[in-house]
């Protein structure tokens, strides 16, 4: 199944970082459009970070922390940083009494501390 | 043409989620496509009391002037504040058969939760079990059930929570390496049933080879 123009999640060139909201509930065409794209433009417009924006996100189950983890992956393998902003206080207390990992992303608290971790704030 | 959607979808922008308007038109079905001006004193009704009920969990702080402003749109009069009712106990069973349904059992497990008086804290915990429930549903079994149990007695007030389907079940070695934590799946299953357990107050699981698998899970909140 292909996914249509329209469903496919905006990316954002932010500074020298990719921002993408995410304001939709993600499924796998979603998640492997998105890891695709991100890929092609973190290699074709040499960006140091991706930041995935989850301040929308009411809840973050396993299935989803899998999705998010494994872009963190791809993004790392194309030697750019992933940052995860904006994860609700309930959702974070839910994903620690879950034990999952997010290893392969890291998070800040807001789009700017993100930018500034990324070293892309004067 | 101005549908349901999208005039309240224009009025709720902002204060509640795009993830949470669909959830919230695709439980008004056909009357979230109709035209505004055509629906029939019992669809505003539907809507109405949709509306009160998500506006209220989901923007609590504008909930009043929100709700006042959908009603306008309407041309309906402005609903009277409702009374909350005590809590009462409930039981629904939900069906469960498509990647959609993942989403609106979420919805209604996070409301009937703040419904009997959890705090947002075990609101969230409940919706994000119900969504691991629900989602080995569609992903291994096809389709099934979720059932949301509300009890409320003199000692304590908590949600049970029974997810059956007829699929194909899991076997005692797999099931070992599941909470064992050595199963790996590529869609992460192993990893779902594992944090229903450990965000459940009590937590229980039945599944035999072609008998299908039946996960029950408490939660406990508020005296």
């Amino acid at each position: 199944m292909k996914l249509k123009a329209e469903e496919e999640l905006p990316i954002i060139r932010i500074r020298s970082c990719l921002l993408v909201s995410i304001q939709t509930e993600l499924h796998d065409q979603l998640a492997l459009a998105l890891q695709t794209s991100l890929m092609e433009r973190v290699r074709t417009q040499g960006v140091r970070g991706v930041i995935l924006d989850v301040s929308w996100v009411e809840v973050i189950d396993s299935y989803i922390t899998r999705i998010l983890n494994d872009i963190g992956k791809s993004v790392r393998f194309m030697g750019a940083d992933c940052y995860m902003v904006g994860i609700r206080p309930a959702v974070a207390m839910t994903l620690v009494e879950m034990g999952v990992e997010l290893d392969a992303v890291s998070t800040a608290l807001n789009l700017d501390a993100a930018l500034e971790k990324l070293d892309l704030l004067q | 043409m101005r549908t349901v959607e999208s005039e309240i979808g224009a009025i709720l922008e902002g204060s509640i989620s795009a993830i949470t308007q669909r959830s919230i038109f695709r439980r008004l079905g056909g009357v979230a496509t109709s035209p505004m001006q055509m629906l029939s004193d019992a669809e505003r009704q539907t809507v109405q009391s949709e509306l009160e009920r998500s506006v209220r969990l989901f923007a609590p702080e504008r909930s009043a002037e929100l709700l006042a402003s959908c009603a306008r749109a309407m041309g309906a009069p402005a609903a009277a504040p409702l009374a909350t009712p005590p809590p009462a106990a409930s039981a629904r069973r939900l069906p469960i058969e498509s990647e959609k349904d993942i989403a609106g059992a979420r919805l209604d497990a996070w409301s009937e939760a703040v419904r009997i008086g959890m705090s947002k804290f075990t609101a969230v915990k409940v919706a994000t079990a119900v969504s691991e429930l629900a989602r080995n549903i569609v992903f291994y079994a096809g389709s099934g059930t979720v059932e949301l149990k509300a009890v409320l007695d003199s000692r304590e007030r908590r949600l049970e929570i029974v997810a059956a389907d007829q699929g194909p079940g899991i076997d005692t070695e797999k099931l070992a390496s599941i909470f064992g934590g050595t199963f790996r799946s590529e869609r992460g299953m192993g990893k779902g049933l594992v944090a229903v357990q450990k965000l459940a107050d009590d937590f229980q699981i039945d599944t035999r080879p072609g008998r299908g698998t039946r996960v029950s899970c408490v939660f406990r909140g508020g005296q």
